[in-house]
């Protein structure tokens, strides 16, 4: 860390410019650990009380409602991560500290409770990908150092690199299989096959609403809606990570 | 010296903490006792007289009760759909056929209702007779509660009867093969779980990547240092941005690369199958020979007795004498009727649990007043008795009468009941 070359408030609380540096890379290292704690709590809470059993489970994942719901509820803490450590810390990494947070959470979550205690097989439970729609929406920002065109291009980004950069491992799922004369996917044989007492079937909803006149090209609509609304939470979430990272002091004569 | 710490022991900071000590210690020994494994499904804390007029389940049969790892049994049995439905329930105009265990134990690998498969959503008809068949296969080692279950949309989940099911083996063995449309066999149990980890944990490791080279590149603290001195913008400079451009590109690239090549390794992929299954045909029941006029019921709590005055007329042609009377999964029976105990999980089956004011066969075209007694502590035990304090304190159940040739005849019957709080109470 190139701090020796850098200056800083030294005063005489410190023996040598060796001791300030030790203090402060062992208080980076504080800090980095602690945000990354609070904010895998923190959005691990938000992300599975919004996207829930769409995260959950691998049969409800499909074309629509998933890649629409996902990406906007995830949108929340990415803006509000990026609004803190861009504009107090000019650091290009805030999407993707707190995607990388959730997902570390997700995965605890999914080996020892899904898994460890519950035995629902992994590729039931895994979660959704989400680290390249961070990186991507971190760099667009540091390449723009701007929070609106991040707003505008980033969010549009995010919403639609969703449906192809889970594609990888949801693909072998969409296999199709016959059993007992009904035409399944493999995700709606693992759901079928691995029994949720308090998950029926019609909870799923999958491909539900209006919207028919793309035939199959489901995925894109739903992508390009998603980042619409991304956008929106995108601008709205941007301050509030404003507000939160702002320290207010009250006057003497006020208290 | 001794008085002031037996003083101090007895009144001050010690004795508050000799307290405590002593607290956690009788909570401690109270609570092990207790603290038995959770074995039910909460069956019994839904409302009775939700479970006494949702389903009415019959014939329910486990075929084994003692499986290996890969064993597969079946859950068969019949249902009716009690026609005086609760108001506080919607219909099972939307219904899915489950099973009640502690997680996947057991797989399920078909389930027929009518004949019919229904690994989705189906529809069922109030007043009709259903049969269903859940074929399971054992996944992991020990002993559980398994019930047949339906979940109704927006009534939540009826539990049918439990039987403890023995899995004996090692779940390690466990296998799941699937055929593919195309022909491949796959083992669903493992089935893409490593390509998984290594996709996601990849792309997790290079997030890890871009988040630890910007922190080591000035850290936290003097970032803030220079943030506040106005010197943000010299933090990102044209090398910074060069980099990220590397990575933009790098990272589009990896998806471009991996999204094309799973489409070349999975050429034909279909949406999941969803949609209700409508027109599962009910079982053909003839119209029942015995029919009955409700008079009046009452429950008397502290003999856990229900009684029910009827009006049974035989419109058959043969002799018929009350045998069972079935509510919520439990059975009561007429020993002049059962003379030998029927194959049922114990807790649920009351073999004399079931009488009535004149025993002898009501004839062909004779009508009668009946009243039946219902009494054991299985009632009480599986909280039926809970109907006094329901809401809507009605009861709901199927009545069976038997034949001399061995003819069954199934009736239901409900209707409201009076609670009668004190011993020696009659209707």
């Amino acid at each position: 860390m190139s701090v020796t070359t850098e200056s800083g408030p030294i005063t005489g609380t410190w023996k040598s410019k060796e001791e300030l540096l030790g203090c402060v890379i062992l208080t980076d290292w504080i800090l980095l650990v602690v945000l990354f704690a609070v904010l895998l709590g923190s959005y691990h809470i938000h992300y599975m009380l919004l996207a829930g059993d769409w995260d959950f489970w691998i049969d409800f994942k499909d074309r629509r409602m998933w890649p629409t719901v996902a990406p906007i509820v995830a949108m929340c803490f990415a803006a509000a991560a990026q609004a803190f450590f861009w504009t107090r810390l000019r650091l290009p990494f805030g999407a993707t500290t707190v995607t990388l947070a959730l997902l570390v959470g997700e995965w605890i979550n999914r080996y020892d409770n899904f898994w460890g205690w519950t035995f629902f097989p992994i590729n039931l439970v895994f979660p959704s990908a989400l680290i390249p729609m961070g990186l991507w929406l971190d760099i667009v920002l540091m390449l723009s150092g701007s929070w609106l065109v991040t707003a505008l291009v980033g969010s549009m980004g995010w919403g639609l690199l969703f449906y192809p950069i889970n594609w990888p491992v949801l693909a072998q799922y969409h296999q199709a299989a016959e059993v007992d004369g009904v035409l399944l996917t493999l995700a709606d044989l693992i759901g079928f096959n691995y029994v949720r007492t308090g998950t029926p079937e019609y909870i799923r909803m999958v491909e539900r609403g209006t919207l028919r006149t793309f035939g199959k090209d489901v995925v894109p609509v739903a992508a390009f809606f998603s980042s619409f609304i991304s956008m929106l939470v995108y601008f709205w979430w941007w301050k509030m990570g404003i507000w939160f990272s702002t320290t207010s002091y009250l006057e003497n004569e006020e208290i | 010296m001794k008085s002031t710490i037996l003083s101090a022991m007895t009144t001050g900071w010690a004795a508050r903490a000799l307290r405590v000590v002593a607290f956690g210690a009788v909570a401690v020994a109270a609570a092990v006792p207790a603290a038995t494994t959770a074995e039910a499904h909460g069956e019994r804390s839904q409302q009775a007289f939700l479970r006494m007029r949702t389903m009415n389940w019959y014939d329910v049969k486990w075929s084994k009760t003692e499986l290996s790892i890969n064993d597969e049994m079946e859950l068969t049995g019949k249902v009716h759909v009690f026609s005086g439905w609760p108001q506080a329930v919607a219909n099972p105009g939307e219904a899915f056929l489950n099973v009640g265990e502690p997680g996947p134990v057991l797989i399920r690998k078909g389930a027929f209702v009518g004949g019919v498969p229904v690994p989705r959503t189906f529809s069922m008809e109030v007043g009709k007779d259903y049969e269903y068949k859940i074929l399971l296969k054992a996944r992991r080692q020990g002993r559980y509660h398994v019930h047949v279950q339906i979940n109704v949309k927006d009534g939540g989940p009826i539990v049918g009867p439990g039987q403890w099911i023995t899995i004996k083996g090692d779940m390690k063995d466990f296998t799941n093969p699937v055929t593919l449309l195309d022909g491949g066999t796959i083992d669903l149990e493992s089935y893409g779980i490593n390509w998984t980890y290594t996709y996601h944990f990849a792309w997790m490791a290079i997030g890890a990547v871009w988040v630890i080279y910007w922190f080591l590149t000035k850290g936290i603290i003097v970032r803030y240092w220079w943030v506040k001195a106005g010197k943000a913008d010299e933090l990102i400079g044209p090398s910074e941005k060069r980099i990220g451009g590397v990575a933009l590109a790098a990272m589009l690239l990896a998806v471009l690369v991996t999204y094309g090549a799973t489409n070349k390794e999975f050429p034909r992929t279909l949406p999941m199958q969803a949609g209700l299954l409508t027109g599962i045909e009910p079982i053909d029941l003839p119209d029942p020979t015995v029919k009955l006029h409700f008079m009046g019921g009452q429950y008397t709590v502290p003999g856990r007795e229900l009684t029910i005055k009827y009006h049974v007329t035989n419109n058959g042609n043969e002799p018929v004498k009350v045998g069972e009377w079935t509510a919520a999964g439990l059975r009561f029976l007429n020993p002049d009727v059962f003379t030998t105990k029927p194959e049922f999980p114990d807790y649920l089956l009351a073999d004399r649990g079931l009488s009535v004011s004149d025993p002898t066969p009501i004839a062909p075209g004779e009508t009668r007043e009946l009243t039946l007694h219902i009494q054991d502590a299985r009632f009480d035990i599986e909280r039926l008795s809970d109907l006094a304090y329901d809401t809507d304190s009605q009861f709901g159940g199927l009545l069976f009468f038997f034949t001399p040739s061995g003819k069954r005849i199934g009736v239901e019957v409900g209707g409201p009941l009076i609670p009668k709080f004190q011993a020696g109470a009659t209707l």
